[in-house]
């Protein structure tokens, strides 16, 4: 990996048009340069107006009207967010949300930096440990639901495992205390080699110094992961925590294929919510008003994260 | 593959190489054992979920005891002979390919275009432009997906491959990575093109996108697995069966009470491009995580 390459993806500073070198001023509609630009933007920004600012603008504006089968639509102000508000399955999907996302992000956490912690360091096959553990990230989460179904089902490994030690089996599905934890554990299954793998990238950043030096103190190993590598992971974890956390806001795939928000709607969530007005019910608008309470939660963490990582930077 | 992982990683690289040329004693054999069983456990469970899906892919008309159906004293590919002789599973694998290869080789080619013009251009609006393609990754899918359908179904889109196809075409990240690639390129040797008398296209396409080779195989990478495990838009833009892609259909096989079997010898087959392109090209896929991971 070269230093250009391992620069950041996510908005950092404008490069200064200076760059360039300057040349004289012309009107950019006689300019050759700027035609070029234009056209080689073309495809990108035109497929990008019709399909993702359209539909972003639409599903806000959406939100605000009724949208019938019939095409038509009629504006009719707040009251699909006032509907909502008064909506005992809203605020079950948003507890139901809540609950996974609180269930899920620390397990994750937990997990992910203990994997990193142990994947960092020189050992004989670590990269096939490494490649094992990664696996699970490129696979699809339709197979994994299919898989995590029966190794979850009422007569499936797990309950085998726990009946070989005189415990009784447990409805990880069908119980409605159960089941988000069973996703929970399924999320972190197949994403902690992701996380792993950018706390590992933070932690070989972390120069060898620091542990010498510790090291010549006397400092235990506990002692240097507490002060010198967690202080210099800050803002890999944080990047984790919010990352897992707009995921987790967003489980889709695994619900939809596993327990379709139940049972009894344990597992329904504010997308499979926006889901299930949506294409259930064909509820638009409805839908939509969900939609931007979504976003709403999505851009605060977003805005908390900036506030978090740009003081650490 | 353990070496692919190491290059990406440099500093683990450098002491795993340390490590080789040092000669194992047996009292750092009896250290490090302790640190490889724990790591061969959690290995084992992690790769748990594959080594299922395997087994009850070739157990097909067995009652599904435990612990028995894990150690299979038979195996049968019977189940597999139905799934590939079914009418349905080879058109969605297909389709899943279409879909794949066809939006990655797009995906590349308009997210290199306008990473190259937002680099290297200047033009109008750059910035503004820039900008406004970036901030819009905010946005959830859960959100747009709705509009997105009643878009295409007014386009007449829906049950169509391109209507599927096209409204994923515009990503904005690819092309982020893109223009933060191309801008480390020399200006020189866009001169000098411009002197040998290369026409704007000729030089991005002779110039520009053979310095991007490393960086477009890992998109690539990135952008196949993710079309290729798509779920939520294929299934909602795609109604008839024989236009399902294999995630949407794995998911219809499950509800039609299919054995499992059946379902798990498709799985398989859904999963063995995923594992290939993980194998072959792991190694372009792990650096596209730290870029997407870094700050």
């Amino acid at each position: 990996m070269t230093s250009t390459t391992t620069r950041p993806t996510l908005p950092a500073t404008p490069e200064p048009p200076a760059a360039t070198p300057p040349r004289r001023r012309r009107h950019w509609w006689n300019s050759k340069e700027a035609i070029a630009g234009y056209i080689f933007i073309g495809p990108m920004v035109l497929l990008f107006a019709v399909f993702r600012i359209w539909p972003a603008i639409y599903g806000i504006v959406l939100a605000f009207g009724d949208y019938s089968l019939r095409r038509t639509y009629t504006f009719i102000g707040l009251d699909h967010f006032i509907e909502l508000f008064q909506d005992a399955i809203f605020w079950d999907a948003l507890k139901v949300t809540v609950i996974f996302a609180a269930i899920q992000m620390p397990l994750a956490m937990i997990v992910s930096l203990g994997m990193a912690q142990l994947c960092n360091r020189a050992l004989r096959g670590m990269g096939i440990y490494r490649s094992i553990f990664f696996l699970p990230t490129v696979t699809s989460s339709v197979l994994i639901a299919l898989v995590f179904m029966w190794i979850f089902s009422g007569s499936g490994p797990i309950n085998a495992l726990l009946e070989m030690f005189g415990l009784e089996g447990v409805g990880w599905l069908t119980d409605r205390f159960w089941v988000l934890p069973t996703l929970a554990i399924l999320s972190v299954w197949s994403s902690f080699g992701y996380n792993m793998l950018i706390l590992l990238a933070g932690m070989l950043a972390i120069p060898t110094e620091y542990y010498e030096a510790a090291s010549l103190d006397g400092a235990s190993g506990w002692a240097k992961f507490w002060h010198i590598t967690l202080p210099n992971l800050k803002p890999a974890l944080f990047f984790v925590l919010i990352i897992e956390t707009i995921k987790s806001l967003q489980t889709f795939d695994s619900i939809f294929v596993m327990t379709g928000g139940g049972p009894a709607r344990g597992s329904y969530t504010l997308t499979f919510m926006i889901y299930d007005q949506g294409f259930g019910y064909f509820n638009f608008g409805y839908a939509s008003a969900a939609g931007v309470v979504l976003l709403i939660i999505t851009l605060a963490l977003s805005l908390i994260q900036r506030k978090i990582v740009g003081k650490n930077d | 593959m353990s070496e692919t992982m190491a290059t990406v990683l440099p500093d683990s690289s450098e002491r795993t190489r340390q490590l080789k040329r040092r000669p194992m004693t047996v009292r750092k054999l009896s250290r490090l054992l302790p640190m490889h069983l724990l790591l061969i456990v959690i290995a084992l469970v992690t790769a748990f979920p594959f080594y299922a899906m395997l087994v009850l892919s070739v157990q097909p008309g067995q009652p599904i005891q435990m612990p028995q159906a894990l150690f299979p004293t038979t195996i049968s590919f019977d189940a597999f002979i139905e799934t590939l002789s079914s009418r349905n599973i080879p058109r969605w694998a297909l389709n899943s390919a279409i879909y794949a290869i066809v939006s990655t080789v797009f995906v590349l080619l308009f997210a290199s275009m306008a990473g190259y013009a937002f680099a290297k251009k200047r033009f109008p609006g750059r910035e503004v432009i820039f900008w406004v393609l970036v901030a819009m990754l905010m946005i959830p899918y859960h959100l747009t997906i709705i509009p997105q359908y009643i878009l295409v179904g007014d386009m007449g889109g829906l049950n169509t491959m391109w209507g599927m196809l096209v409204p994923t075409l515009a990503n904005t990240s690819a092309m982020f990575l893109m223009r933060q690639f191309i801008h480390g390129i020399p200006d020189e040797l866009l001169d000098a093109a411009k002197i040998d008398g290369a026409g704007e296209f000729r030089t991005f396409w002779s110039v520009i996108l053979p310095q991007t080779k490393p960086i477009l195989a890992t998109l690539a990478t990135f952008v196949f697995l993710a079309h290729w495990n798509d779920f939520l838009w294929p299934m909602i833009s795609q109604q008839s069966v024989e236009n399902h892609v294999l995630t949407v259909g794995l998911n219809t096989l499950q509800e039609e009470q299919v054995p499992l079997a059946t379902i798990m010898a498709a799985a398989v087959i859904s999963f063995i491009p995923t594992f290939l392109v993980f194998i072959f090209f792991q190694r372009y896929f792990v650096r596209g995580v730290m870029m997407t991971g870094m700050k």
